[in-house]
């Protein structure tokens, strides 16, 4: 019986399929943005409401998500062409600089230097900028719109401080006191140390901090041309660091393939002493448990090191627009609305992020302040990245030096042996 | 015997297929096939035409990848024994109509009816290392050398770890598509030979085994088939690692593709379904021969 | 008498033990996400109580309006029964053909069918977007369907045709005698014949289509349009999972399938074994 209510429905097709796609009322004035950060939808479509209640013009934000979905949907609307007028092709700078010079990304350096990036910090701004004599040979210029700014530090659980006998208004600073903190913290029965190091970009993350302490912009630059071996002492130690905090027992359990997701979760539930996550994490945490009572630090320092201890950070999400939209100019006049002190003290609000508006800023609170301070310590714009395959096997052997499975020098070693491969490859 | 024209009648049964697969997938199939001798992005205007530059890397220069193939392969072993051996046991087992079977029919399909979403969650709750109901076990009975023991995170025991994850999950299609197999030998074989006084086990022999033949090469094959292109759990589980220990072949060809190399990773797909045809049809050819 | 007994008995409740065994490891995860489903956010993260403190029945009700699940569920109806109906004729009927007849190059034709079972294209999505869009089925109903249905031709091709292949000729033949068409032995014989394993490919390809959301969010771009997994994604925001509302919302989701499988499952007991042999 059920074949044939089953192939009743063929007839559905017939009906259902032939649908047309719905004519927009008024294409031009709609502004079509499309965007991963689901949880913020509903403070967007607040904002479009009254931005169409002003002006006229109605903006409509799509939010996808899982961020591996998005980038398929904006990939393949790339090869398209039909981007929306705003997008961010949530891409590395590579790939950025491959988006503007396939056309799908107008220069905002005209508007951007009539006044409108004075607004920012500095640092925000950065990450879609591409200077003079950039590896890709983007013409120089300012790009992207930065809706928020982020930064990386770490958080420390105030309670199981002095639980262990650490003064929680004092935390480490160096990288020796950080060590004791986590033998004080394992002796008292608590996980030292959590992090989503299982996402190699993280633990990539926390790396690099020590890469900018201990070789500065120009170390770095001469790593990636080649000049400076990636199993120079330095990075040895590098590597040694994370060794140094897996003798000490420092790293909570199964960290190695942990997602950041669960850190927080091990983090938020007091399961944990510190922390290295993202200034996102104070709206995760306030939401996993209210109660938390914490601080934030930044990453210990090493006090020989010749050269400033910078973090991961910048622009948290920007906005590009599309410059083959016939909506330009009224997507960047939104997108000069939306960047606004109301507007972004709003959004903050709403989603405790930190405001790229340096103004708004000032209305955020303290444990949010710590975090814009430290949005001037972050990595500077570099003009060339290394090999994706090579930072790949940096971030893999730091998981490997974590397990005890490689020595920091065989870590390093394998680092430098692929770095060869790869300029061979390239060749 | 049978006319041309009665031959180019019969193509009308599998001409609707035919044409939909040459349209959505043999047409996106050529172009992706092109893309494997380009080095491109998939967002810039020019691609970079390198011949045959990626295949050969592929094969000559990336002993990841081929850990990676590796580790599916362990996975397929795994699956092939266990998880059909158990989905065989319980078909068989639901199969003699005992009391409850209609119940646990509908329970041994919820594994893959579940979201891949509490299945991770559940699973890694299992494992984990603190407060996983494994080590949980394990030390109240008394291996306290289990204690903080993260079972996702060991070199020696992530791929085995998941392996059990993705046959627990996996299980059910194989139980049902037997079940659907078994149902299909007819009542009267087994009541003549139990009238011959044919026991159980000389049943299976000589009336189930053989007529079941078709359903495990189909089985099988799935298995490998599914297996062999594992991706969500891995991913939602571990991500590759520790240390790259779990990858299968397509979280390489992800990580590639994630990493803006299409072309590549096109031809790491490509050869990927190359060494799968030849496992397939190996298994074809095996149970064809079985069969008679 | 006495000895042949106890082994029954032993035998018996063996056979429930294993069952009971593997029937709790798949009904835990089930139970589990009852419960979170009921619990608060906190709840679940700073106690690991098996049942919730107080019942939020509430959550059902927001998940059911947060994610818009009335727009969304009848859609993603509409999708699975037409795309399974489409893929369970368009299949049975070339299996059918390559089990029983014979026509030009039909290894070949069964061999290229089946093959994108094995080739795992990545971004496979592009040149289907592109495709679509030369089609002008972007943003189609039409056009994500077309997705789907091609997408499960080679599973649905390669159990049946064994299938087919298994079933006696016998029947066929005498129908073919008494002047029954092809066709009408293909749909009213075979068919009903390979009814196990067609309530299979139901369950099976009802539970990817149900599932899919990958393809579905980057083909279409109306709302109106999307499936009920587009509904989900609301809880999985970027840096936080709404745990509670996600559960509910994905029992909600979870419920049809289980009733098709129910439905399904009957048939694949009372196939062929129940007579149809002899009819």
């Amino acid at each position: 019986m059920f074949l044939q209510v089953l192939f009743v429905a063929l007839a559905l097709t017939v009906a259902g399929c032939s649908q047309k796609q719905e004519q927009k009322t008024d294409d031009k004035n709609i502004v079509k943005i499309w965007h991963w950060m689901t949880d913020r939808q509903s403070a967007f479509d607040k904002l479009a409401d009254q931005y169409f209640n002003e002006t006229g013009v109605k903006v409509i934000f799509e939010t996808y998500a899982p961020t591996d979905v998005y980038k398929n949907k904006i990939t393949a609307a790339a090869s398209g062409q039909l981007l929306p007028d705003i997008f961010n092709p949530l891409s590395d700078k590579r790939e950025l600089a491959s988006y503007i010079k396939a056309g799908f990304i107008a220069d905002l350096t005209d508007e951007m230097n009539s006044g409108w990036k004075d607004i920012f910090f500095e640092k925000s701004l950065e990450q879609n900028r591409f200077t003079e004599g950039n590896e890709w040979d983007v013409k120089p210029g300012y790009y992207g719109v930065p809706l928020d700014v982020s930064s990386l530090m770490i958080y420390y659980n105030k309670d199981l401080f002095t639980q262990a006998g650490l003064d929680p208004n004092n935390p480490p600073k160096t990288w020796a006191e950080f060590i004791e903190a986590g033998k004080k913290l394992r002796a008292a029965n608590i996980q030292p140390f959590v992090s989503g190091f299982g996402e190699a970009w993280l633990i990539g993350a926390f790396a690099a901090s020590y890469q900018w302490e201990l070789f500065g912009k120009e170390g770095i630059l001469d790593t990636i041309d080649g000049k400076v071996a990636y199993n120079d002492p330095r990075w040895v130690r590098i590597f040694g660091l994370l060794n140094e905090m897996k003798e000490n027992k420092m790293f909570a359990s199964g960290m190695v393939t942990m997602v950041n997701k669960d850190a927080e979760r091990t983090f938020a539930t007091g399961r944990a002493g510190m922390t290295f996550n993202g200034s996102w994490g104070v709206n995760v945490y306030k939401s996993m448990n209210p109660n938390l009572n914490y601080g934030v630090m930044a990453p210990p320092q090493l006090p020989d090191a010749k050269y400033p201890l910078l973090i991961f950070g910048g622009d948290g999400s920007a906005m590009f627009v599309n410059a083959m939209s016939p909506n330009k100019d009224k997507a960047i006049a939104f997108l000069k609305w939306l960047t606004q002190r109301p507007q972004q003290s709003f959004l903050s609000a709403e989603t405790l992020n930190i405001p790229s508006n340096k103004e708004s800023a000032q209305d955020l609170p303290d444990v949010l302040k710590t975090f814009s301070e430290s949005i001037a310590n972050t990595f500077e714009n570099l003009p060339k990245l290394e090999s994706w395959q090579v930072v790949n096997y940096i971030n893999i052997n730091l998981q490997s030096v974590m397990i005890g499975e490689k020595t920091p020098k065989q870590a390093a070693d394998e680092v430098q042996a692929e770095k060869i491969r790869q300029e061979k490859a390239k060749k | 015997m049978i006319t041309p024209k009665e031959k180019t009648i019969n193509m009308m049964f599998i001409m609707p297929a035919l044409l939909l697969f040459l349209v959505f997938n043999f047409y996106p199939l050529l172009r992706t096939f092109q893309l494997s001798f380009f080095q491109w992005n998939g967002i810039d205007k020019e691609m970079v035409f390198v011949g045959f530059a990626q295949y050969k890397d592929i094969l000559f220069n990336n002993p990841a990848f081929w850990k990676s193939m590796l580790n599916a392969g362990y996975i397929t072993l795994l699956a092939l024994t266990l998880q059909n051996g158990l989905a065989l046991l319980l078909a068989l087992l639901v199969n003699r109509q005992i009391k409850g079977d209609n119940i646990y029919r509908v329970i041994f399909f919820l594994p893959p009816v579940l979201s891949g979403i509490v299945v991770g969650l559940i699973w890694k709750f299992v494992y984990d290392g603190n407060f996983g109901i494994l080590n949980h076990w394990l030390i109240s009975l008394g291996f306290d050398n289990f204690k903080d023991f993260a079972w996702l995170s060991e070199i020696k025991t992530a791929l085995s770890s998941v392996a059990v994850v993705h046959m627990w999950k996996g299980f059910g299609y194989g139980f049902i598509i037997l079940l659907a197999g078994l149902q299909t030998i007819p009542n009267e074989l087994y009541e003549a030979a139990e009238v011959d006084g044919a026991d159980t086990w000389q049943q299976f022999k000589h009336i189930t085994f053989p007529s079941m033949i078709p359903v495990f090469t189909i089985v099988t094959i799935l298995t490998i088939l599914g297996t062999m292109q594992i991706f969500d759990l891995i991913y939602s589980m571990t991500r590759g690692g520790p240390a790259g220990y779990t990858h299968v072949p397509i979280t390489k060809i992800y990580e590639y593709m994630s990493n803006g190399e299409f072309g590549y990773s096109t031809a790491m797909a490509i050869i990927f379904g190359v060494v799968l045809l030849v496992v397939s049809f190996g298994q074809l050819y095996v149970s064809k021969k079985f069969n008679r | 008498m006495n000895l042949f007994k106890a082994k029954k008995i032993l035998t018996s409740s063996i056979t429930h033990i294993i069952l009971i065994a593997v029937a709790v490891t798949c009904i835990f995860p089930v139970f589990w996400m009852l419960s979170s489903s009921l619990k608060t956010q906190e709840e679940i993260f700073t106690k690991m109580a098996l049942f919730p403190e107080t019942w939020q029945w509430g959550n059902y009700v927001e998940a059911f309006v947060k994610a818009e699940f009335g727009i969304y569920f009848l859609n993603s109806v509409f999708y699975t029964v037409v795309g399974v109906s489409c893929i369970v004729f368009i299949t049975s009927l070339a299996a059918y053909g390559f089990a029983r007849l014979e026509f030009w190059g039909k290894n070949f034709f069964f061999y290229l069918l089946i093959s994108t079972l094995l080739i795992p294209i990545p971004g496979i999505f592009v040149p289907l977007y592109l495709l679509l869009k030369k089609l002008t089925l972007l943003d189609t109903r039409t056009g994500l369907l077309l997705c789907y249905i091609s997408g499960g031709l080679a599973f649905g091709l390669f159990v049946l045709r064994s299938f087919f292949e298994e079933l006696p000729k016998e029947i066929e033949e005498a129908a073919l005698i008494d002047g029954c068409s092809r066709f009408g032995i293909y749909w009213r014989i075979a068919l009903p014949l390979a009814k196990p394993a067609i309530a299979t490919l139901v369950i099976l390809n009802c539970l990817t289509i149900w599932n899919e959301f990958l393809m579905a969010l980057v083909v279409l771009q109306d709302k109106a349009k999307m499936p009920i997994q587009r509904g989900l994604m609301v809880f999985q925001g970027t840096f936080i999972t709404d745990y509670p509302l996600l559960m509910a919302g994905l029992t909600i989701a979870t419920i049809p399938i289980l009733i098709v499988y129910l439905l399904m499952q009957k048939h694949i007991v009372k196939g062929i074994a129940a007579g149809a042999l002899k009819g």
